[in-house]
């Protein structure tokens, strides 16, 4: 588990509320398996200065992150990323989607058989994963399907 | 909160504000945008009171501006404001004799974080070096709001990276910020709100997160709107 | 502060006051002494016939144009810098005005300030001059043998200089008047500048108008009512009491136009 990395900068999108991707960002880490389950975050200033971002923004993320409940705030104590196995699970799905349905719409445009699409999809990935295995060891933790 | 209402400032014959209102609000960065002469740095002064005002109003925390202002507002100037055989350790030591609200410790801080020599001559700063130093006299004071005037302008990268830190740092943080900038990459993701000043008036002000929620636009999608009218 | 900004010049213009000086009067006491040697060579008589007595008084006398020429640049340089201490503020890299209006105390202290420093440095300069006297006296009787000299007093000798018969006068009403002349003079000054620094292009057509106005008016009872000859309309007293009444109106004028030009008008 990396506590530094992940928490470098983010190349924010200019026409999208900063906000949201920060919860994106969180989204995408805890999903990758940086960020665990019950995991403790940053402080909402802490994140300003870590992603560079005015501390109103970080406010506002974690705001949303907990009324999604992304993340638990009990009493004075720091934040922690959710134990609850639904909303992890409704986080992998929903990224896993988004993901899949940029795929297919681009993919659409090639006339192609579902076998021979699935069949290419299974090699590149597997080639994917093996050219980075520094990144694996270090994550520990990642899925694969 | 700091506010003008319908503020009118001839300079040269022409009116360079005319009818400008807006606000910034303490604990948001505000962001004064303009093209070159729109009068973004006469707003600054106005609001110093470095320059007189005779039509409009600008309020402080309800107040109308005056001297009581000076221990709450900083101003952070696009030059040197100080003497030039003065060295830096001699400058916050200037501050402090003045400024009741002058933090000397955050200011030791803040010319560490800056990597300043406090030995060395105002004179003798390049760019870059001196707008940090501003921002050291501009911030270090326990103010409710920071008024900077151009803080990237001219300034090398890595400098600009530095100076960009500070907004997402905890020395804003309760702070209400007013800045002005050309530099809009810089700092887009960084700003509460924006204020587009064209012909002497606040042609938009708006808060950045729901402008870009609710019509998908980015600073500078508004500015070439804006601009092309 | 102001008059730490200033000190090197202040030092300059007291060292080079006194070199000149000194040096002036150790020359003329050496050529002196010069030429009684040449009468007695040439003569073979003994030099007090010919020669009066060795005195510093007559050797201020004789050197009174070296002696002004230290006091003429230091006054041309302090009425430079009566626009300057203003001017430097801002214009130059460093625009210190922007410092100094934003400050939390008020904004007259700032025109106190230039004001007693320029009084300052006049001051320290007469009373340095002052100083010089008695040690020009010192030198030139370490030079002119004992037998020689003829003892002076100050007094005399300070008034056998033109131009020190202006700057050390020595009656209270005399420097009264001629430097309550200058100060008057100086105050007018600061309130054109402001009034520059306020209006900027018209500021300058108003700062001399003011200016100019202050003149005649100051002259005015001088020349209108006959100040200076008895035969007048009024009584020399009534005359004289009129012209501090304008004097002190115009002080006060001044004075209120710069604090007020500093508060409400003046621009960066």
């Amino acid at each position: 588990m990396r506590t530094g990395g992940g928490w470098e900068e983010v190349e924010f999108n200019s026409r999208e509320p900063v906000y949201l991707q920060v919860v994106r960002h969180f989204k995408e880490m805890i999903v990758a398996g940086k960020l665990e389950a019950g995991q403790v975050i940053p402080s909402r200033r802490e994140l300003g200065t870590l992603l560079k971002i005015n501390p109103n923004t970080a406010q506002r993320s974690y705001k949303e992150m907990e009324e999604r409940k992304l993340i638990v705030t009990e009493g004075n104590s720091p934040s922690r990323i959710t134990q609850d196995d639904a909303v992890l699970r409704a986080i992998r799905a929903e990224l896993l989607g988004e993901a899949v349905d940029a795929f297919v719409s681009a993919v659409r445009k090639v006339d192609v058989p579902v076998e021979e699409l699935l069949d290419l999809v299974k090699s590149k990935y597997i080639e994917a994963l093996s050219s980075s295995p520094a990144d694996i060891a270090a994550e520990g933790g990642a899925e694969r399907p | 909160m700091i506010e003008l209402k319908g503020v009118r400032k001839r300079y040269r014959g022409r009116y360079v504000l005319n009818g400008l209102s807006f606000t910034a609000e303490k604990g948001n960065i505000t962001c004064l945008i303009g093209m070159n002469g729109a009068g973004k740095s006469t707003v600054m002064k106005a609001i110093m009171g470095l320059v007189p005002v005779k039509e409009g109003q600008i309020l402080v925390d309800g107040k109308p501006r005056g001297r009581w202002m000076y221990e709450k507002i900083s101003f952070v100037p696009d030059h040197l404001t100080m003497p030039l055989s003065m060295k830096m350790s001699e400058g916050l030591t200037f501050m402090a004799d003045f400024y009741a609200s002058w933090n000397a410790e955050r200011a030791a801080e803040l010319m560490r974080f800056f990597r300043l020599e406090p030995g060395e001559k105002i004179g003798n700063l390049s760019k870059g070096t001196a707008a940090k130093y501003n921002l050291v006299l501009g911030l270090a004071p326990n103010s409710d709001y920071v008024l900077m005037d151009e803080p990237f302008s001219g300034i090398d990268l890595f400098s600009r990276e530095m100076i960009a830190d500070v907004f997402s740092s905890e020395l804003i943080e309760e702070r209400g910020v007013l800045l002005t900038t050309h530099e809009i990459g810089e700092v887009e993701h960084l700003i509460d709100k924006a204020v587009i000043l064209q012909n002497g008036k606040a042609e938009m002000e708006f808060d950045c997160e729901t402008m870009r929620s609710e019509e998908g636009k980015s600073i500078v999608d508004v500015m070439r709107e804006v601009y092309s009218r | 502060m102001e008059i730490h900004r200033f000190r090197y010049i202040l030092f300059a213009l007291m060292g080079l006051t006194a070199l000149v000086q000194m040096c002036a009067i150790a020359f003329n006491a050496m050529g002196e002494i010069n030429e009684r040697n040449v009468y007695f060579e040439q003569t073979g008589r003994a030099p007090e016939e010919f020669f009066a007595a060795m005195s510093y008084t007559r050797a201020v006398q004789e050197t009174q144009f070296w002696f002004a020429v230290p006091v003429g640049l230091s006054i041309a340089v302090l009425v430079i810098y009566a626009f300057l201490i203003w001017y430097r503020d801002w214009f130059g890299r460093g625009t210190f005005a922007y410092r100094l209006l934003s400050l939390p105390s008020e904004r007259r202290n700032i025109y106190f300030a230039k004001l007693t420093a320029i009084l300052t440095f006049v001051f320290v300069l007469v009373g340095f001059q002052l100083l010089l006297m008695p040690i020009g006296r010192a030198i030139f009787a370490m030079i002119a043998p004992a037998d020689q000299l003829q003892p002076s007093y100050i007094a005399d000798a300070i008034f056998a200089n033109q131009v020190f018969k202006i700057l050390l006068p020595r009656s209270f009403a005399e420097f009264f008047v001629n430097y309550g002349l200058g100060i008057i003079s100086l105050l007018v000054l600061f309130a054109s500048i402001l009034l520059e620094r306020s209006y900027r292009w018209l500021g300058i057509v108003y700062g001399l108008a003011y200016a100019g106005f202050c003149a005649l008016l100051m002259v005015y009872p001088l020349l209108a009512l006959g100040l200076n000859y008895s035969t007048g309309y009024f009584y020399t007293e009534e005359a004289y009491a009129i012209q501090m009444a304008i004097d002190g109106l115009i002080v006060v004028a001044s004075v209120w136009l710069g604090l007020y030009l500093l508060k409400k008008k003046v621009s960066v």
